[in-house]
């Protein structure tokens, strides 16, 4: 019943030791995932306008629904499309909950924040070089409409365009017909 | 493509280039291609569109994503916690029913027969129900090692000793989990104090455990009685404050009998 042991002097009672038990192979797929993902999922969020640190607390947040998700035994079937759907069902949902505190989300449909489409490098030689033309895509990029800067974001990260369809309730149809009109903008912009 | 002269739209163009036509229309296209110039120039056009936003969006945005080592971290900490606290939570059956093949049809039968079984067998299950309850005399030392407060003799042996005070629903809750007990079975336990608070136990969950009040031998009863007569021996002087802690931290079962001088609990 009970095991003979001795307990060193109170109230400095050891607490059982927490080793590092060997990951699952759930785990360890759901780590690989990551791997693969986090990175085209974090500037998928920050390309939407979602602040970093939000971005990487959703991103967290995918891969632990995730693990969820397949340890219930659930569909297999296209994790990468499922992985961005979750995704973007949370900044959305995030962002209608910070709707009262509009420092930290840009609103759908605006301009994204500063943050995600200026441009960053900080080579000035090279950005005078691409000076002009990067105004213009900038500015093209600025005035998409929300719909459409999704799609091209998805679609730059490798999504094909059923999957986009899937994350973004949209039919295939009009994937194709969004992304067709945003990039004869920029074909326009760069005629000017 | 109705006809010979007609060019392709963008959108076409932009489905070819991505692969997502259907291969006897990809082939129109292609073969089109080949010998419209026009269509040609759009297409390269539209990939050199492409082209400029990738540059940007990467060019924008690939400097603010931070390492990953720091989440990649995290999350592989929070898979092992989740993985831990699966294995100790009983498997939800009723989960699992309900996601089956044909859950509500199946589900409804079997709850009418369940129902059916239950009324018919009330009496024999109300007899045996006691026996479904898992009588626990002792902690499990990984999970309740036992701690103390911190306090001294002077403090647990002045005129009015230190009671028990009422564990927090949520703090219960935590030690039932703990011991992987739930649904209805809580009902049949005691959250306990392992060094009970008049011997200088703490609050922490490493004190608690869930005690059950089912008539086992070794019961909640016989340990108040020890906690009593080591309160006593401690006031009186004739035994050491962490001595007691430790004895009836360590097995309280063995430390009733060491000082009853018993091989069984005195009624």
């Amino acid at each position: 019943m009970f095991k003979d042991k001795t307990i060193p002097d109170l109230p400095a009672i050891s607490v059982s030791s927490t080793e590092e038990a060997k990951p699952t192979p759930l785990e360890e797929e759901v780590v690989a995932l990551f791997d693969q993902l986090q990175e085209r999922l974090l500037r998928y969020l920050l390309s939407s306008g979602v602040p970093v640190q939000d971005g990487e607390e959703i991103v967290q947040e995918v891969f632990l629904a995730l693990f969820q998700h397949l340890q219930r035994g659930k569909s297999r079937r296209n994790l990468r499309a499922w992985v961005f759907q979750v995704a973007h069902n949370l900044s959305v949902k995030r962002y209608v909950a910070n709707l009262r505190d509009r420092k930290h989300m840009v609103e759908p449909g605006a301009a994204p924040d500063e943050d995600s489409f200026v441009d960053h490098n900080p080579n000035p030689e090279d950005q005078l070089m691409r000076n002009q033309s990067h105004a213009r895509l900038q500015s093209v990029l600025r005035a998409l409409p929300e719909q459409d800067r999704r799609c091209l974001s998805l679609r730059a990260e490798g999504l094909t365009y059923r999957e986009i369809g899937q994350i973004l309730d949209m039919s295939l149809g009009a994937v194709a017909l969004s992304l067709g009109r945003s990039l004869a903008r920029f074909t326009r912009a760069e005629e000017r | 493509m109705s006809s010979k002269d007609s060019h392709l739209s963008d959108q076409e163009l932009l489905l070819a280039a991505d692969g997502e036509l259907p291969p006897a229309r990809a082939q129109q296209v292609a073969s089109h291609l080949t010998k419209c110039w026009t269509c040609r120039v759009r297409k390269s056009e539209l990939e050199a569109s492409i082209g400029d936003f990738v540059r940007t969006y990467r060019g924008n945005l690939d400097p603010l994503l931070p390492s990953p080592a720091g989440p990649r971290a995290l999350l592989k900490a929070q898979l092992a916690e989740m993985t831990a606290e699966r294995a100790a939570a009983p498997p939800n059956w009723r989960t699992k029913w309900l996601q089956g093949p044909t859950p509500r049809y199946a589900g409804a039968a079997l709850f009418l027969a369940v129902l059916a079984l239950l009324i018919y067998l009330r009496p024999a299950f109300e007899s045996r129900r006691a026996f479904h309850v898992v009588p626990v005399s002792f902690p499990e030392p990984s999970l309740t090692p036992g701690l103390a407060a911190g306090v001294n003799r002077e403090q647990i042996c002045q005129a009015v000793p230190p009671k028990n005070r009422i564990v927090p629903a949520s703090l219960q809750r935590r030690v039932f989990e703990e011991y992987g007990i739930s649904g209805a079975e809580p009902r049949a336990y005691e959250v306990d104090y392992l060094i009970t608070p008049a011997l200088g136990g703490s609050d922490d969950i490493r004190n608690l455990w869930p005690q059950s009040y089912s008539p086992a031998v070794w019961n909640a009863r016989v340990k108040d009685a020890l906690e009593d007569r080591l309160h006593d021996l401690v006031c009186d002087g004739r035994l050491d404050l962490a001595t007691a802690q430790r004895d009836i931290s360590s097995d309280w079962i063995a430390a009733y009998k060491k000082y009853f001088e018993t091989d069984r609990p005195l009624q």
